[in-house]
């Protein structure tokens, strides 16, 4: 049954396999040029200006790195909908699972090899994909230092493999329930969006419990000040751990107080111009004296030495154990579904 | 005798629409079994239910004494061609014998081959572009090479043009000569199961009016002619199936095991497809009075 379950399956597999090849001959060709104008930035860092060098590994790479990522972004989806989605939906649809599921192989025996060759060759496809990346863009990666961004965490290491075998699971239960190729595509999709954008935003960051540090006003960071009508606003950038997921950076005065409006307003009088007219800023990001007027930067000082900067936080060190639960949870949710369809065709459909 | 197929207050509900009802059946293993009955009857559901493509809602059936679908070597017994002999366009020739060879551990590639060689088709072509006759043969030819030993076909030759048809037919009945299986066969026309077949299933109305040997059946039935008048005074032996009077006379289709000596009766044979109209009539009115009982609209 694999056998043949492989055989209606070489099509698809051989389309795949194109791209993959054509995305590793763009990075067998570019990648050690990467590499190379890497270890000479290394190698220069240590003795002075190196911007020149930094900014050609940014931009040679770019074009190469935002059509990568955008690809890596969505294959796992492209796997949902051009492999999962259609596995058993054309098969209902076109009536063929009559012939199927008459031939000498029980129902159970011919949707578990179904499900195992093309549910582990979209592991392995989107596998493939992501182990290629991240080889090529390791450069980039060290130098942006910005692991948990979306565009290295989502495309990197084992994250892809769990979003594929989430997206198959998706793909084949849209099709067993809709028993139709195109409307499966486009749940697939839609799912699949929503439920990995969902996750990212809401459920990502709170895995494993945040920490928090506690430091002086980093004045390296983004920070300014804002009046909108409820009042003046101090505004902190979320600054940048190196490869860490910062979620928000808040100023924590003496009992907690925080940096009001009424604090400012008593604190920092001259601050004060003219009426607003909606949001109005004052300054922004400017990093002390220079073109910044005096009672910026003297407001700024007076907020460091009253109130602390507490940063909310996943440390880089857990880079690995949020793939990996990230990875589980995606796999766990593939496999359920793909438990569910087994269970809605051994019972419901025909 | 082992039966081919048997069962017992079989049902099958889509929702609250019953495909098919209080279907019972013993059909004896090395009969060519017409199933006949106008379309939407529940003929497709009953061969479905055979191969356990679905489960009953109610009732049992078993296929050569094993519940359908229950293991590999059960399902190697049966060979099922599907209405529309569904394969897969993509596909070469080549290929499903292939998967035919794959999943089929009785497979008999060597018969398979011929068949398709003495069909005069090319191996490597693909199922997707051959003609409707050709896609039938194929479908047949995978069903038979598995030498499965019953045969069912749901509509196999309906959308085949007539010459298609009788060779279809024809291949068939050499099939079942050579290899000595049992063949259940559906067609919404008799003229189709005529031919070949000499055990018959009715099937109207989501039930079975009538089934058994194809001599029996004629040889019981008959169809009298005579003067109208009331038909309360048949004898008891008489089963009346179906009766239409007019000024001068009245016809009445009955079933009855005795010959039927009241010479006010002229006494006439039927044809199979006259049986079989008269079950199908049969089941209309009372599906009628059914429906005119509940004060629904007919």
């Amino acid at each position: 049954m694999i056998r043949f379950a492989w055989r209606q399956f070489r099509f698809q597999v051989l389309v795949v396999t194109l791209l993959l090849v054509a995305v590793a001959a763009v990075f067998l060709i570019t990648g050690p040029h990467l590499a190379h104008d890497f270890a000479e930035l290394k190698g220069c860092k240590a003795n002075g200006d190196c911007n020149y060098l930094d900014n050609a590994i940014q931009n040679g790479s770019n074009k190469i790195d935002n059509f990568s990522t955008a690809l890596s972004l969505a294959f796992p989806a492209l796997l949902g909908i051009f492999w999962g989605a259609p596995l058993v939906a054309r098969e209902l649809e076109s009536g063929t699972y009559r012939l199927a599921w008459s031939q000498g192989v029980t129902r159970s025996r011919w949707i578990i090899s179904k499900f195992a060759v093309v549910g582990l060759a979209s592991m392995i496809a989107a596998g493939l994909m992501s182990w290629m990346l991240t080889w090529w863009a390791s450069p980039i990666d060290t130098l942006n230092a910005n692991r948990f961004g979306s565009v290295v965490y989502d495309t990197h290491y084992l994250a892809p493999i769990a979003y594929a075998a989430f997206a198959f699971g998706v793909g084949v239960t849209a099709g067993v329930l809709w028993r139709r190729t195109l409307p499966a595509m486009a749940t697939t999709l839609v799912v699949y969006v929503a439920a990995r954008d969902t996750f990212d935003l809401q459920l990502r960051s709170h895995l494993l419990s945040t920490l928090k540090v506690v430091s002086k006003l980093s004045r390296s960071g983004g920070y300014g000040f804002e009046r909108t009508p409820n009042g003046l606003h101090f505004l902190v950038s979320v600054g940048s751990l190196p490869n860490s997921l910062v979620l928000n950076a808040v100023m924590v005065g003496k009992h907690g107080a925080t940096v009001t409006s009424q604090w400012l307003t008593t604190n920092c009088p001259k601050l004060i111009g003219p009426p607003p007219s909606g949001r109005t800023r004052v300054g922004i990001g400017i990093k002390g004296g220079g073109t910044a007027p005096k009672s910026f930067s003297q407001c700024v000082d007076k907020i460091a030495a009253n109130f602390h900067q507490v940063l909310t936080y996943q440390p880089a060190s857990r880079f690995w154990p949020f793939q990996w639960i990230e990875g589980s949870i995606y796999l766990a949710v593939g496999l359920a579904l793909c438990a569910f369809s087994y269970w809605w065709l051994r019972r419901r459909v025909a | 005798m082992t039966s081919a197929l048997s069962a017992t207050d079989l049902g099958k509900r889509y929702g609250r629409k019953w495909a098919l009802s209080n279907c019972s059946l013993d059909i004896p293993e090395g009969r060519v079994v017409g199933l006949v009955g106008p379309n939407g009857a529940g003929k497709t559901t009953l061969l479905h239910l055979a191969v356990g493509l679905l489960s009953p809602s109610v009732g049992s059936i078993t296929v050569l004494e094993q519940t359908p679908a229950s293991s590999a070597e059960q399902l190697g017994q049966i060979g099922f061609v599907a209405q529309d002999t569904p394969v897969y366009a993509g596909l070469s020739i080549a290929a499903h014998l292939q998967m035919g060879a794959a999943l089929n551990s009785t497979w008999d590639a060597q018969l398979a081959n011929r068949r398709i060689h003495d069909l005069g088709l090319d191996p490597s072509q693909r199922a997707g572009r051959l003609s409707g006759g050709q896609r039938a043969q194929l479908a047949l030819t995978l069903a038979i090479a598995k030498r499965p030993s019953l045969l069912l076909l749901d509509e196999p030759v309906a959308s085949l043009d007539p010459l298609a048809r009788r060779e279809f037919l024809a291949i068939l009945m050499e099939v079942v000569v050579d290899h000595h299986v049992s063949v259940i066969l559906s067609s919404h026309l008799v003229a189709d199961l005529e031919r070949v077949c000499d055990y018959l299933v009715v099937l109207a109305a989501s039930r079975v009016q009538v089934n058994g040997d194809i001599d029996e059946l004629l040889s019981t039935h008959h169809r009298l002619v005579g003067t109208p008048r009331d038909l309360d005074n048949l004898p008891d032996t008489v089963h009346l199936i179906e009766s239409s009077s007019t000024d001068r006379q009245t016809t009445v289709t009955v079933r009855s095991v005795d010959p039927i000596m009241d010479p006010a009766w002229s006494v006439e044979s039927l044809t199979m497809e006259d049986l079989v109209l008269a079950y199908m009539s049969q089941a209309e009115e009372q599906r009628r009075d059914l429906v005119r009982s509940k004060g629904g609209e007919p």
